[in-house]
Order: structure tokens, then sequence, then C-alpha cells
């Protein structure tokens, strides 16, 4: 069963098109690695699949519904940075977040089966050791996992992630894409992922979509991944380099993209 | 002995100061201390307009009651502009003009509706809705303030995770099946209902500041939520209670000394970091 589906789907904002005439289909269990450049709509669309944008015209479908009859389905991570951190959340507050709205409107007391969830996930994604920590005190990358838990706690269908590397350091990026993967393989659950450092991602991602407010390229890694499709988005400066078994991707704007055709 | 109307005064401290010690560090993390601008332009119309009906129909208790029904249309139109898009800074600033514009020309009505009556209570007088008179605190005034404010105190506890979660994270609470907009709505009818029970106690022109402070400073000296809203609590009610026993012996204003107090403690903490 696809999990998403989309068909001729155009996106706009009070009426001016941000995202044009784009098709596509998702497996369940598949990760979508969105890339593209600033303002190419990568946010936009994930926006609309998770029903927070609904100016759309076109086909759009997750688990055969509209996207606004799926949100039970649907594990939204947002960027860690759009956050108010000053309010004085634990991580394991946080991670509740994600379960205590499934049911009542009052949520004085966090229920104990949640609590209990809570602090699975978080062992999960390797925090459990942090739950009473505040979340404003915790690292980029300790961050990012406490808002992959809070996702994971209401066993979500699909999860949407905008970009979740952006402003950490290398070993936090790999820290996270490690969470990724794990949720991959053990969890078999369907991502769609925005960045604009494919690199650490590409162990996770089963297809890859280029965008530029229309659909530039979508298809497996090494189908997208070539020069003259890179150089469409990023100019003549960008280029594919292969170096041993792998693919180096190098935009116009300094991002290092890489695709390794064994394992690493 | 104690004068009757110090007891009522210091009883109507320890609820105000219920209530801001609580609804103080939701302000500052929510980014809410604009708002209470508007609330006070609110509030002063809503006053002025309660005024120029009760002195037409010769019932003053409709000042308290118009006064609340405005602020929180009010609230509740700054709350809807900004599902409508707007940010919150603007939408209070469109709200805010308008009112303030209203509250002048009521100003106009109000003097013309008082010179054909000559004679009308103190307690009433605008201005003791500018400076705060918790002196001239009537039993039926600190009945309305405790049970109103038991009644709004208990809304705010029951709901106070619901509005950390709507400051920290709007979208993901919508996302994750919770209802933003029915949540924002409740806390700005509280914030312009808290206003509005209080203003008599507090006063409108130094609400604003005795809504925003304690909550600031204790976000300042802690970071855990029961030791910050546990700081703000002890704090406005320190502030509160001390600024009333001053004024009785003082004859000074107990809300402008609540405010220069609070100004005090929040410049030497800055000072000192």
């Amino acid at each position: 069963m696809a999990a998403i589906t989309a068909e001729n789907l155009t996106i706009t904002y009070d009426g001016v098109p941000a995202v044009e005439g784009v098709t596509f289909e998702i497996e369940r269990g598949e990760t979508l690695l969105l890339l593209g450049p600033n303002g190419a709509g990568k946010t936009t669309l994930i926006k609309t699949i998770a029903c927070f944008h609904r100016e759309y015209s076109g086909e759009l479908r997750v688990f055969d519904r509209p996207p606004c009859e799926a949100r039970e389905l649907i594990g939204y991570v947002p960027q860690s940075h759009n956050l108010n951190e000053r309010v004085p959340l634990t991580a394991l507050e946080v991670v509740a977040m994600g379960g205590v709205y499934r049911r009542g409107f009052v949520h004085f007391k966090i229920a104990p089966e949640i609590l209990e969830k809570a602090e699975e996930v978080l062992n999960f994604v390797g925090l459990a050791g942090l739950a009473g920590r505040l979340f404003r005190e915790l690292s980029g990358g300790q961050k990012q996992r406490v808002l992959l838990a809070r996702a994971l706690i209401s066993d979500p269908e699909i999860l949407i992630l905008d970009e979740p590397l952006s402003a950490l350091d290398p070993s936090a990026r790999a820290e996270v894409a490690a969470v990724l993967g794990k949720i991959k393989r053990e969890r078999g659950i369907t991502m769609v992922i925005t960045t604009h450092d494919i690199n650490p991602l590409l162990e996770v991602g089963d297809k890859v979509m280029l965008l530029n407010k229309k659909l530039v390229a979508f298809g497996k890694p090494e189908e997208v991944l070539r020069d003259s499709v890179i150089k469409s988005v990023y100019g003549p400066l960008a280029r594919v380099v292969p170096v041993e078994d792998k693919l180096f991707c190098i935009t116009g704007d300094t991002h290092l993209h890489r695709h390794g055709g064994g394992g690493r | 002995m104690i004068p009757e109307y110090l007891i009522r005064a210091l009883l109507a401290s320890v609820m105000v100061s219920v209530l801001l010690g609580m609804l103080s560090p939701l302000i500052n993390t929510k980014g809410l201390a604009f708002l209470t601008h508007a609330i006070f332009h609110a509030l002063l119309l809503g006053a002025i307009l309660g005024m120029i009906f009760g002195l037409l129909l010769d019932n003053l208790s409709l000042v308290m009651l118009v006064a609340l029904v405005v602020t929180v249309a009010v609230v509740l139109i700054i709350a809807h502009l900004e599902k409508l898009g707007f940010s919150p800074d603007s939408a209070v600033g469109i709200v805010a003009s308008f009112v303030a514009g209203l509250t002048v020309l009521g100003f106009g009505v109000l003097y013309k509706v008082m010179a054909g009556k000559p004679y009308f209570p103190l307690s009433e007088s605008i201005v003791s809705y500018l400076t705060g008179e918790i002196f001239l605190i009537t039993l039926n005034d600190l009945t309305v303030l405790v049970f109103g404010g038991a009644l709004l105190f208990f809304v705010m506890l029951f709901l106070y995770r619901d509005f950390l979660y709507l400051s920290f994270d709007p979208d993901g609470l919508e996302s994750y099946g919770g209802n933003t907009r029915a949540y924002l709505m409740i806390l700005y009818v509280l914030v312009g209902a808290i206003g509005a029970l209080i203003v008599q106690t507090v006063g409108l022109i130094t609400l604003q500041v005795v809504a925003v402070l304690p909550g600031a400073i204790a976000l300042m000296v802690k970071s855990d939520l029961r030791k910050v809203i546990g700081v703000s609590l002890f704090l406005t009610l320190g502030i509160q209670l001390s600024s009333v026993i001053l004024a009785y012996f003082t004859d000074i204003p107990p809300s402008g000394l609540a405010t220069i107090m609070l100004g005090v403690i929040y410049g030497v903490l800055l000072f000192r970091r």
C-alpha cells in the first residue's frame, strides 16, 4: 500500500504557487529524502502532507486518505530552533506532549502509562538518563532525538522531519542519522526528511526527491544524484564526483552530498 | 485593632497574588507582555463605558461587568487575528490602536455624562481604576474577587500544562491532536478576565508591571517549573502584602510601591548578571 501519493500537486499561498505540479509515490516503510535549495518548497510540501497547510490543488493522499484525515498516523518533527525554549519543560514532559492529546482536553497530570511510554521511547533514542533534564539544557543532537521520541510515542505510521540535521555539528548529525536508521530498521516507519545535507542520511534514504518549486528529479539515490540533475538546480559549478564506490555531490552552495554504493 | 478596610485589602492582596503569581510565568513564557498592554487599554475603555452606563442607569456596579465584557471581547479579537495569520504583536497593535482611540472618545462622552451627575462615589472614580484603590475595596468587591478569582485560578491550574505546551510548540500541539485555537482563546480570556477582576486593587497603570515582572524575575533565578511558579507566587505575595502595609503607614498608593519594589528587584538581578 502506498504511504503517500501525490498527483499533479500544486501548493499555493494566497493563490501564489510555492510547489507546482508534483507527482510522486512513497511506499509504506520507505524513506524519502527531500533535497533542494532554500525556497524550493521542501517545507511547504511536508507541511501540506502533515496538514499544517491546506491550500493545494491536485491529489494528495496519506494512506489513501486526505492528509487532514490521517493526522493520527503522522508524527511531525519540527526544527528544534523553532521551539520556544523559554518554557521550562523537561525532556520527559516534551516527549509526553506527543501522547497526551490523544485523549482529553485537560492535562493537569500526565497519565502514568504515557509517562511509561515516554521513558520507553526516550530509551529507544538513547536518552534514558536525561528524562529529567530541561529541554533547553540539552545539546542540539539530544534535542533532536527528544523530538524524535515525542513523535514516536504516538506510534505513527509516517514520520515527517523538517531539516533534522540543521545547525548540528558533524558528530550530532551522525547521532541523529543513527537514530533514524534504527527507526527504519526496527520500526519500519515511513519517513519524509527534508535536508540540505544528504550525506549522513543516505543510509536511510530509499528515494530522493530534488525539488525546486517543481519536481526536478525523483527516484532511487543513484538515479537522482547525477551530474546533469544536480547542475540543473545548483548551477554549473555543482557536480557529482565518483570516488571509489561512492558518489560525492558538490553543490554551488558548498553543501557536500555523498552516496555510497556499498555498506559503510 | 486592625481596621476592617486593611483586613479587606490584605485579603484582596492574597487573592491577587495567587492569580498573578500563577499567571506571570505564563505571560513571560508565551510572550504576552504586549498583550497585557492591550488589556490595559481594553480595561480602561471598559471602565469608561461601564461608568457611562453606570451613571446613566444609576448602577455603578456595572463598571466591572462592562470592563470584563469589553476586555474579553478585545482579547478574543486579538486571538482571532492571530489565528488568521497576524503575528501576536501585529494583532495587538491593530486592536490596541482602535481601543486607544475609542478610549479617548469615551472620555469625552464620560465628561459630558459626569457633568449631569455632580456626585458619584469615590470608589467608582475612573482615577481609582488607573491607580488602584485597594483600601476602598468593599465586602462585595472582595466576595467577587475571591469567588471569581478561585474560578479563574482553577481553570488556569488545570490547563497549566496545556498552556506550557502551547507556548513551547503550538504546531506540535496541533499536530498531536490538541486544539491550539481553543487553548489560545482560553488563555487570552483568562488574562483578560484576571485583569478585569484585579484592576480595582492593582490599578491599570501598574497592571502590566505586576503581571509581567514576577514571572520574569522567577524565570531569571530558577529553571525548574515548580520552583519558577513558587518564586513567582511568593514574590507577588510578599510584594503585594508589604506594599499594602507600607501604604497603610505612609499613605502612598500601594500599587506604586509594589511596582517600584518589583522594578528594583528586577534591575538588581539584571545588573548582577
